[in-house]
């Protein structure tokens, strides 16, 4: 297999065969990211018969379980210093990027209101964990613990157009978009919740949880329109 | 800056200006606005009059039996003795059986389940249903006109205004009928000279549970043996007041019921001994009723069922010959002991009516009530329509003749209130509609259709059962559309004049927003795109977020939760700081604060939701979403006693480090030493009162009211010295910036001792969560710097820290266990070092309470936002930049308070209207003008 990001550490230097080369690998990241979230749905739903409203942690659980089980070994292909780092030394990265992103992810949604008590704590920490796997698991993949890498995508510092996808690769889109997606729509997932139309689903995390799955489709399906963009870009570049 | 330079800008007199005529602008507003939304109903003036009932279709009562000045009807009752005990929830006086479950406060009235199941033609236990609102001035008026008060008779409730609509006591007193009352002093205040005798006792001492109660006791059973009256009422306060401060599940609570259980037994007991026929009592009625409900907290004011039910037990010692045997709205239950035992339902709008057909009077002008047939059935005999029609049990004449009463009483009361409807469509602006109108005249016109040929049977011989139960049927048919009507629309809005004082609200808003651009120009700012791209984040953010929270108010389920709504929105801007500053890689510790202080806001939030949701129809809490804190063992007690104190010496700890980090500041010493000597009252107050921590100190000697007083007078003393400063100190200080801190931080420490002393326990910790916000806020404007040097920034900058300035005041409003409610207001904080009840005095410690730690202090302290980096400016900048930012927070306010009043004019007709949105509103309003008047007061104190 191709490794796709050489020279990492300056994007406007990319070679663009080599980044070419790799957008089919990349195509396929994103129907893996999308068919995963998919068949972990399957899993839970037809295999173990769960669904979200009737037990939510243990759906949770089988949904990040089956996701995490895709997205560690996909990104970990992915990983940006494929020369010191081991595709193992990845996946362990990928591992332990999981309970670090859950305490993370599970701290700002209790500082957004999520319930605090005893009998919430197994959801909180499974849709943490699924959270997780959304925003942090595939970035500790990729970059590890490159400080540079996660401020560059996590904090970049303006919202305006140029700035923000200029120093980008494709990966970058990748990885900011869908974690930035399922953020966002969890945020709003969580605005049904104080109506009272008393609807099992508004129950924490469950529209939580919706909001962010479909925040995070919509990034994927973003960030493939932006692969697209930026490989035709390039490609007229090259020619 | 170039262009300012040769301006003169008075900043002090722009200032005044300015926010003067933002507050008198808001003020119309809300003035039009609220006369549109709040009405009043149009109070008529007519009485009804003896010889009224002659115009009427009906059978007048014979001329000759108008010996006792009664007119209208024939009377049943001789002589009437009404227990009002305020506050009566119907599960005090229902069986423990009619509930899911057996609560502590319920079965302690046995004695009415006792006469209940043993006389059960003579005795009835009724669930009244109150309207709201359920205060007890405006249940009184309502039960006194059988009309219904309006939400804006509300604010009357602690002036106690006399009652000059035709009322019950009026008609009594056109009879000629003796009125003794005694007990709560409301009556007297509306009825100032209706009443032969009166003991009044003073009601507002809401801590005083003994004084109202003993002195009707005192004077309620020698007069029970007297003749010198017809009718008495005497009204108990003690559940009321043991409700107010301790809640239903006390044992307070459940000490007065039982006291009450053993009045009523005396009571009934001093009746029948003189029952027997020519005796005292021969034909007296008594009724022991409730004005209205509470909650379990003991709040009462708004309309969900716990506070709208109350109890109407009522008892006639002429005893029926018939038994009674199941009216139609009554349900039955065995009791504990096995007895049966039944209640029927009444409506308190009825109460008027029925008691004036009872004992003859003229029906109150305005009433709208129907005579209600149970009620009225307990005093006139018996009646039962199965036996009047087989009339094979009991005595059949005897029915028969009660229900033509009855059918007569109903004709005179359909009449009545006939004429009341056409009076008040000709008299009042705005009647009721038309197609309405037309509803009801075709109502009453068919019900007299069937009149004209029952009267002729009456007056013949013989009259059909079935004939005067559809003569009944219509009658009730026509009286309850009246009353659906009258529910329905009796609260006209105005939308001309609610429209024009949205305008006017909106406009407002476009000139605050004007004024801060104007300042802007002032400052010599050239391109306002250019800074508005800097600024792009912040100010995007800052309008999302206002416009979030003010679009949330269309939503019932938002205003419930709005305490929630802010600290969601609060948590986001500080997320996204956070995250701001892992990016610049500075002030990362502050972010990190604000977003850990936002769940502990958020924690106590809930609790008091949880307070709320006790007694709320409409809001669910699952108490399961908190940790399990709520256990009563000793290790919390003890943290809860203890927590507050240490709060309260970090506070102090702080507040004596800024005086002596700052350099030799005259006054700020002396107000800052003030305060910590208050700080040290407060904690010498708790210590007093906690049990756990001084069981054997004897500190009894300064118990009671000496040490708030103090506070409140050190409190008075550190404002005017503030204030004397400010006047010697006018323009000389050199360093603006530094001397604004100090009077900042002066003002904020002379207000704090009261605030924190009214809140209570809390007081301290939300002080210190407020300082902790404050501060993070402060230090996290570093953020929004752009450049080095600001004087060429707009004011955009600060947009985000002001909205979050004024969402961290939001989050203090709610999670200083407030809500926007009547029940949110804690009633008992008002009399916290004084007893006696002053309207202003107490209005003012109410006011300090309710807005102390989400107006007072935010307002004052909002000029430390603009400290920090305007190091080398002029005194003219910095005041523009104060004047700026308080015209910033006005807009954030007002902007909040024009959605609400968009969301109320659009939900005017929902169901929560006044259970929630009303309340909202009047909230919202005050807390606008309040913060106006804070703002410009502090615009003045703190700009040169």
């Amino acid at each position: 297999m191709q490794q796709p990001m050489q020279e990492a550490k300056s994007p406007e230097s990319i070679n663009a065969n080599t980044l070419f080369a790799s957008i089919r690998m990349l195509l396929l990241l994103h129907l893996a990211c999308g068919l995963g979230l998919a068949l972990a749905f399957l899993v839970a739903v037809d295999f173990r018969s769960l669904t979200l409203i009737q037990n939510p942690a243990q759906t949770l659980f089988t949904v990040w379980a089956a996701d995490a089980l895709i997205v560690i070994p996909v990104f970990s292909q992915f990983r940006l210093d494929p020369d010191k780092c081991s595709y193992v030394k990845a996946i362990v990265r990928g591992l332990m990027g999981l309970p670090a992103g859950a305490l993370v992810n599970a701290l700002g949604a209790i500082v957004l209101g999520a319930p605090v008590g005893i009998q919430h704590f197994k959801k909180t920490v499974h849709w943490s964990l699924l959270m997780s796997v959304f925003t942090f698991v595939p970035a500790a993949s990729v970059f590890g613990s490159s400080w540079t890498d996660w401020h560059r995508i996590f904090a970049h510092s303006k919202f305006s157009l140029v700035q923000m996808f200029r120093p980008m690769r494709p990966i970058d889109f990748i990885i900011c978009l869908p974690a930035h997606g399922a953020i966002i729509g969890a945020w709003f997932g969580a605005w049904p919740m104080p109506l009272d139309w008393e609807r099992p689903w508004q129950e924490w995390p469950i529209c939580v949880t919706y909001g962010a799955i479909l925040g995070y489709l919509i990034g994927v399906i973003a960030s493939f329109g932006f692969v697209v963009y930026y490989n035709r870009q390039h490609h007229a570049k090259r020619d | 800056m170039g262009v300012s330079e040769e301006r003169i800008w008075s900043g002090r007199r722009w200032a005044f200006a300015a926010f003067l005529g933002i507050m008198v602008v808001h003020s119309l507003a809300i003035l039009l606005f609220t006369r549109g939304f709040l009405l009043t109903r149009t109070e008529l003036s007519q009485y009804s009059e003896c010889n009224d009932v002659m115009e009427s279709p009906c059978f007048p009562p014979a001329r000759d039996r108008n010996t006792n000045g009664s007119c209208w009807s024939k009377p049943v009752v001789g002589r009437l003795v009404i227990i009002v005990l305020d506050a009566l929830r119907f599960d005090f006086v229902a069986p423990s059986t009619f509930f899911a479950e057996k609560k502590p406060w319920m079965d302690r009235l046995q004695v009415m389940h006792d006469l209940a199941a043993r006389n059960r033609s003579s005795t009835r236990i009724f669930k009244a249903i109150a309207d709201p609102p359920t205060t007890s001035l405006q249940r009184l008026k309502g039960l006194t006109t059988g009309g219904l008060p309006t939400f804006i008779d509300v604010g009357n409730s602690f002036g106690a205004p006399a009652i000059l609509e035709d009322n019950l006591i009026h008609q009594l007193g056109q009879s000629g009928k003796r009125v003794v009352m005694m007990g709560d002093d409301t009556w007297v205040q509306l009825f100032p000279d209706h009443f032969a005798t009166s003991y009044p006792f003073p009601s507002f001492n809401v801590k005083d549970l003994d004084t109202v109660d003993n002195g009707c006791i005192a004077n309620l059973f020698p007069a029970l043996d007297k003749e010198d009256w017809d009718v008495l009422i005497a009204h108990f306060l003690g559940v009321d007041h043991a409700g107010h401060i301790f809640g239903v599940d006390s044992t307070p609570m459940i000490e007065k019921l039982e006291q009450y259980n053993e009045v009523i037994e005396k009571v009934v007991g001093a009746l029948e001994r003189q029952s027997g026929p020519g005796d005292l009592h021969e034909n007296t009625m008594l009724l022991v009723m409730g004005d209205h409900g509470q909650t379990l907290n003991g709040d009462h004011g708004g309309g969900t069922a716990e506070e709208v039910e109350t109890a109407i037990f009522a008892l006639t010692t002429k005893k029926p010959n018939t038994l009674l045997a199941g009216a139609e709205s009554s349900s039955c239950q065995l009791d504990v002991h096995g007895r049966q035992v039944c209640t029927s339902s009444i409506q308190q709008l009825d109460f008027a009516a029925t008691v004036s057909a009872l004992l003859g009077l003229p029906f109150p002008f305005g009433s709208i009530g129907k005579v209600n047939s149970e009620l009225y059935s307990l005093a006139g005999g018996t009646w039962n329509q199965e036996e009047s029609i087989t009339g094979d049990d009991g005595n059949p004449s005897e029915v028969q003749s009660w229900m033509l009463n009855y059918v007569n009483a109903l004709c005179i009361n359909s009449w009545q209130v006939k004429k009341y409807i056409d009076v008040y469509s000709s008299l009042s602006l705005i009647g009721f509609s038309d197609k309405d109108l037309l509803h009801v005249s075709e109502l009453y016109s068919r019900a007299q259709e069937l009149w004209s040929i029952t009267s002729r049977n009456i007056s013949g011989a013989f009259v059909s059962p079935s004939l005067v139960r559809s003569q009944l049927d219509a009658y009730s048919m026509f009286l309850e559309s009246v009353a659906a009507l009258a529910r329905s629309n009796w609260t006209e809005f105005n939308l001309k004049i609610m429209g024009i004082g949205f305008c006017i609200m909106l406009s407002s808003l476009y000139l605050n927003a004007f004024l801060i651009r104007r300042l802007d120009k002032l400052f010599g700012l050239q391109s306002f795109f250019s800074d508005y791209l800097q600024n792009f984040l912040g100010v995007n953010l800052a309008c999302i977020v206002i416009l979030i929270r003010a679009w949330s108010f269309l939503s019932n389920s938002f205003i419930l939760e709005e305490g929630r709504v802010a600290s969601f929105l609060l948590a986001t801007t500080a997320i996204l700081q956070l995250r701001h500053a892992i990016m610049k890689k500075m002030m990362l510790l502050e972010a990190l604060v604000l977003c850990l202080l936002v769940p502990f806001l958020r924690i106590s939030i809930e609790l008091s939701q949880l307070k709320q949701a006790v007694n709320s129809l409409f809001l669910k809490v699952d108490s399961s979403n908190m940790l399990g804190i709520v256990n009563d063992s000793e290790l919390w007690m003890y943290v809860a006693e203890v927590l507050p104190m240490v709060a309260l010496i970090i506070v102090a700890y702080l507040l004596y480090k800024s005086i002596t980090s700052c350099s030799s500041q005259g006054i700020l010493k002396y107000v800052i030493a003030g305060t910590l000597f208050n700080y040290m009252l407060i904690l010498l107050n708790w210590a007093s009162e906690s049990s756990l921590l001084s069981p054997n100190l004897s500190l009894s000697l300064i118990k009671g009211n000496l040490i708030p007083q103090v506070i409140y007078a050190s409190g008075l003393l550190q404002l005017s010295l503030l204030v004397i400063g400010q006047l010697i100190d006018r323009g000389r200080t050199s360093n603006l910036e530094q001397s604004t801190i100090v009077k900042a931080l002066g003002l904020i420490s002379a207000w704090s001792s009261t605030t924190i002393l009214l809140s209570g326990k809390q007081g301290p910790l939300a002080f210190l969560a407020l300082l902790i916000g404050g501060w993070c806020l402060i230090r996290l404007m570093a953020l929004e710097r752009n450049t080095k040097n600001d004087s060429s920034g707009s004011s955009l900058s600060y947009a985000l820290p002001v909205t979050q300035w004024s969402l961290l005041a939001v989050c203090m409003f709610f999670s200083t266990g407030h809500w926007c409610a009547f029940d949110g207001l804690r009633y008992a904080a008002a009399f916290i070092g004084f007893d006696e009840f002053n309207l202003i005095r107490q209005a003012i410690l109410l006011t300090i309470d309710t807005f102390g730690f989400s107006h007072i202090l935010p307002i004052f302290g909002l000029p430390l936002v603009v400290r920090g980096y305007l190091l080398n400016q002029s005194k003219q900048v910095y005041s523009i930049r104060i004047c700026q930012v308080y015209l910033m927070y006005g807009l954030i306010t007002a902007i909040a308070t024009t959605f609400t009043m968009l969301c109320v004019t659009i939900q005017r007709r929902h169901l929560m209207v006044w259970g929630l949105f009303a309340p909202k509103f009047v909230f919202d309003v005050v807390g606008l003008l309040l913060g106006d008047l804070l703002i410009f007061l502090s615009a003045l104190y703190y700009t040169t």
